[in-house]
């Protein structure tokens, strides 16, 4: 199971920048019910967005966890998790 | 040809035999090249030489291929401070051998040859394929082996990863081809090496390859060079035989 804990709107924004720049998926879908097959993500998506994830934050998510992602709060409780491992 | 100026080869195993050759053939397409080594900094240090000489561009990296936080550290370092810089090229060619009959090879033969051929290619193509995956494209050619296809006595480890690397390089094909990035291997045979020098009776097996002689590592670097380019842009998944038709696959 991911992290439920409320994510910090910051990370948010940061990740839902990269859907927007990255994956040119429009912003008002960004919404964190929304499927990640819905916006046009498949596994390698997730994988270039994990990668980014990392990058960005200087942390290390846990790979095997990528297939459980199904909606974009799963990626957000994620990154929240790592971040939250990291310090 | 991929020959962008801005595109960056990485040629493990570079200071020497086919590793060099390749090297140099991909300085002359037009690729940066980063010279791997790992214990021959001076051998590396020249091949880097003679391709500034020979007008193309070059560095030379240092680490251990089996150390997956050393490839890290020196990756991200360079990277890190060449930003305009993509690795577009991976040449997973670093490789040893240890040889000898199963019934008396130890584990510690068995662990560092899986270490350095099988491992190693594993770090540096995940490594590699996390950035390519954003850049949509790419190509990785994996040296493999004709022992990897055919199987050779007293090379039971050797045998086993270089078959460990086809296989990934099938793989990884899969996984990554809607991405644009291409994944081949090549398969060299007898190629004039100093790693041929060993083996016993040479000769006897020169008799076997109906091309009649030795392969030269030029010619190895040339189907490298080959499936680095665009004339290769269909290709992905594949093993190429360089071995003088020892074993038509």
């Amino acid at each position: 199971m991911l992290n439920q804990d409320p994510v910090d709107p910051s990370l948010i924004q940061q990740i839902n920048d990269l859907m927007a720049s990255g994956f040119e998926i429009p912003p008002e879908k960004l919404v964190p019910s929304a499927a990640l097959k819905e916006l046009g993500l498949d596994s390698l998506d997730a994988v270039d967005m994990l990668v980014y994830i990392e990058d960005k934050f200087g942390i290390k998510v846990e790979g095997e966890k990528l297939t459980s992602l199904r909606t974009l709060q799963d990626v957000y409780n994620l990154a929240a998790e790592a971040v939250s491992k990291s310090k | 040809m991929e020959t962008a100026t801005s595109t960056t080869a990485l040629v493990t195993g570079a200071s020497s035999g086919i590793g060099k050759a390749i090297a140099l053939r991909l300085a002359a397409d037009g690729f940066k090249i980063l010279v791997h080594c790992n214990k021959g900094l001076e051998r590396a240090e020249a091949v880097r030489q003679e391709i500034l000489a020979a007008g193309g561009k070059a560095e030379v990296v240092q680490f251990d291929v089996a150390d997956k936080e050393a490839i890290e550290a020196a990756l991200n370092a360079y990277f890190d401070a060449h930003k305009d810089e993509h690795l577009d090229v991976l040449i997973n060619n670093a490789g040893i051998h240890s040889d000898t009959l199963l019934g008396v090879m130890t584990d510690e033969a068995f662990d560092s040859v899986m270490k350095t051929n099988a491992y190693g290619a594993f770090y540096l193509m995940r490594w590699t394929v996390r950035r390519m995956l954003r850049r949509r494209r790419g190509s990785i050619v994996n040296m493999a082996s004709l022992a990897g296809q055919t199987g050779n006595p007293g090379q039971f480890n050797y045998a086993a990863s270089k078959a460990a690397l086809i296989a990934m390089t099938k793989t990884l094909a899969m996984e990554i081809g809607s991405r644009g990035i291409r994944v081949n291997a090549v398969a060299p045979g007898f190629i004039e090496t100093e790693m041929i020098q060993t083996i016993p009776g040479l000769e006897e097996f020169k008799k076997r390859i109906p091309l009649g002689r030795f392969g030269t590592a030029q010619e190895v670097a040339g189907v490298v060079s080959f499936l680095c380019s665009k004339d290769a842009a269909y290709m992905t998944g594949t093993t190429l035989s360089v071995n003088g038709g020892l074993y038509p696959a």
